[in-house]
């Protein structure tokens, strides 16, 4: 091999490193500093216990919800050519580049018993500030974004051809996309639901804001921190890692093979 | 029997404008056009796909215009087969006749087909990993299940090579004449229209050009546009101009001028027109000699172009021209490259158009 393409390759591959390193460094590190014993009696911390059972049923409404708003939404923008599409598109994306704390603010003024809305739902018996479902709407505008885009892209892939095959063969339109275009993106819009399903169970910024108690797992962590120190917020906060690299791994596998 | 009437259809900035056409029941008919000349938005057009902006469409008597495409009754073959990625063969197959629609049994029909276009060792493979001709031959019987009593056929044969072309052709029009299956094509191939085709009509630019038996459009083209595209021969610009002083009615001798030819016609107007020459009428000697033909020019073989049992020979007339020949006579004549020879037509082999 030429020693100039040597060369370019140790470079490469020392500065990739470097990254990978500084990714996988604190992780390890944190997976290392909790025994053994700590986990287990974090386990047995019935408070820790209740904000990890919180933390996945308010994740999990919040993508069911994002998901049953979002998957048809993700459809039209795929395949619809309409005016505003693009603009559409965008005001969805919003949440991805709002720091969260704003968002929290954002809906904490929007979903409080004083404004139209809020005041509104507390009428029908849906408080949103300091109860559950302040942590569901919180997770529901940080993960919506991650759902929308990666089931669009899910619907995208398949060939629009496909449907109108099935139209002249006897499907009506939505015969076509419940036989056709619906199995073949379903790996995508699952894998996108979980991603969102991980964004809520990592949210934090908003949360904290809207409702502080009950806490949800991020919360728990940072009062832990925040109370006792770090010896007690690391069981926690390595429970709630290894959540999220299952996550990963489910997504990885569920992903289409790259090329 | 399909029936078109005015249809205008709209794609983003490509208009399908004035298309009335009409298919008898069992009748092939061929749409052929460049790219870019509206095929496909046509039979996307006819399946129901396409929103019209005016016109109507009927098949069998019924106007199905407002209907949509799964109450239409017709199988659709893509170019590109669009087989479903997540089924077997047998479920692509069977898509249109499963759990009893269109009243047949799915199982007997995927047998009936399977047999028809040899597809059976196939059945139960994936679709990814199966050959052009193969999909094309799945995605023929996945159309054919349910029965259609229209079929609409996509450049069907683009995607395959030209062996299995030749074989796939025979088939459909075997099949065509067994089922009696009503069928519009698209393809830009004039010569698939000749084989294949009742009726052709040829699309230019969202309009039809000309329609007609394959042998009328490719005898009588009415415009230079359509002489080229299907192929009927030389085509020459220039000027006819009356030399007959007669004044009657109906055509006249006259005299054709352009692309450095003087050439004695029988034309119906005067004006700027387009004289085509078809090859085999072109008459090559090598001696002058007294002969019916009005139009002598001389001439210089440039190229022979063999095809098997003809002989194409490319001629220079201080411009090209084109002559079509038995290759044995090119043979019997001596000619080779560079050779000069005396070139002549009928004044009533010249059509202007």
């Amino acid at each position: 091999m030429p020693l100039r393409s040597l060369v370019s390759r140790v470079v490469l591959a020392a500065l990739g490193a470097c990254l990978v390193l500084f990714i996988v460094g604190p992780l390890l590190r944190l997976l290392f500093f909790a025994s053994p014993a700590s986990l287990g009696e974090a386990f047995r911390d019935v408070e820790l216990r209740e904000s990890i059972a919180l933390t996945v049923f308010t994740a999990t409404v919040a993508t069911m919800i994002a998901a049953g708003l979002g998957v048809p939404l993700a459809y039209v923008l795929a395949r619809r050519n309409f005016r505003g599409r693009r603009f559409v598109q965008g005001l969805i994306e919003l949440p991805v580049v709002v720091p969260h704390p704003v968002a929290g603010i954002a809906l904490l003024l929007f979903l409080g018993r004083r404004s139209a809305v809020g005041g509104a739902l507390a009428g029908i018996g849906l408080e949103f500030v300091s109860h559950v479902p302040g942590i569901v709407a919180a997770m529901l505008f940080v993960s919506a974004p991650i759902l929308v885009s990666g089931a669009r892209e899910a619907f995208r892939s398949v060939d629009p051809q496909l449907e109108r095959v099935a139209r002249t063969l006897g499907d009506s339109a939505w015969g076509a996309f419940r036989r056709v275009t619906l199995p073949l993106a379903a790996r995508g819009v699952l894998a996108g639901s979980i991603l969102a399903w991980s964004r809520s169970i990592s949210e934090f910024g908003s949360i904290v804001i809207l409702t502080y108690n009950p806490k949800v797992a991020s919360i728990y962590i940072f009062d832990r921190f925040t109370t006792y120190g770090l010896q007690s917020a690391v069981p926690a906060a390595v429970i709630l890692l290894l959540v999220a690299l299952m996550v990963l791994v489910v997504v990885r596998v569920l992903q289409p093979q790259e090329r | 029997m399909i029936r078109l009437e005015n249809l205008h259809v709209r794609v983003g900035n490509f208009d399908l404008r004035d298309i009335s056409l009409e298919v008898p029941k069992g009748g092939y008919a061929l749409i052929i056009g460049p790219t870019g000349s509206g095929k496909t938005t046509l039979l996307e057009a006819v399946a129901g796909h396409a929103r019209l902006r005016s016109g109507r469409v009927f098949m069998h008597d019924d106007e199905v215009t407002t209907l949509p495409p799964e109450q239409r009754g017709l199988g659709f073959v893509y170019q590109q087969y669009h087989l479903f990625p997540h089924l077997t063969v047998r479920e692509n197959v069977a898509y249109g006749v499963s759990r009893g629609r269109a009243g047949l049994d799915p199982d007997t029909r995927v047998a009936e087909l399977a047999q028809m276009l040899a597809i059976e060792p196939l059945l139960d493979r994936p679709v990814r990993g199966l050959s052009g001709g193969e999909q094309q031959r799945v995605a023929l019987a996945r159309a054919l299940a349910p029965k259609p009593s229209i079929l609409l056929l996509d450049e069907p044969f683009a995607a395959v090579d030209p062996a299995t072309r030749q074989v796939l052709r025979r088939e459909l029009r075997d099949l065509h004449e067994r089922e009696g299956i009503t069928t519009l094509q698209v393809t830009h191939d004039f010569d698939e229209a000749l084989r294949l085709g009742d009726l052709v009509a040829v699309l230019s630019e969202g309009r039809i050009a000309q329609s007609g038996t394959p042998e009328e459009v490719f005898r009588y083209p009415n415009s230079a546009f359509i002489a080229r595209f299907v192929g009927t021969g030389n085509v020459i610009a220039g000027t006819v101009r009356r030399t007959d002083e007669s004044n009657g009615r109906g055509p006249f001798r006259a005299q054709f001028t352009g692309g450095n030819l003087v050439l004695d016609v029988v034309a119906e107007r005067e004006g700027p027109m387009h004289a085509v020459i078809r090859p085999e009428d072109i008459v090559l000697s090598l001696t002058p000699h007294p002969a019916s033909a009005r139009n002598h020019i001389n001439g210089r073989v440039a190229r022979l172009e063999r095809i098997g049992p003809v002989t194409l020979v490319h001629l220079d007339v201080g411009r090209p021209l084109i002559a079509s020949l038995t290759t044995q006579s090119v043979q019997e004549m001596g000619l080779t490259n560079g050779l000069d020879v005396i070139v002549a037509f009928k004044a009533t082999a010249i059509l202007l158009v």
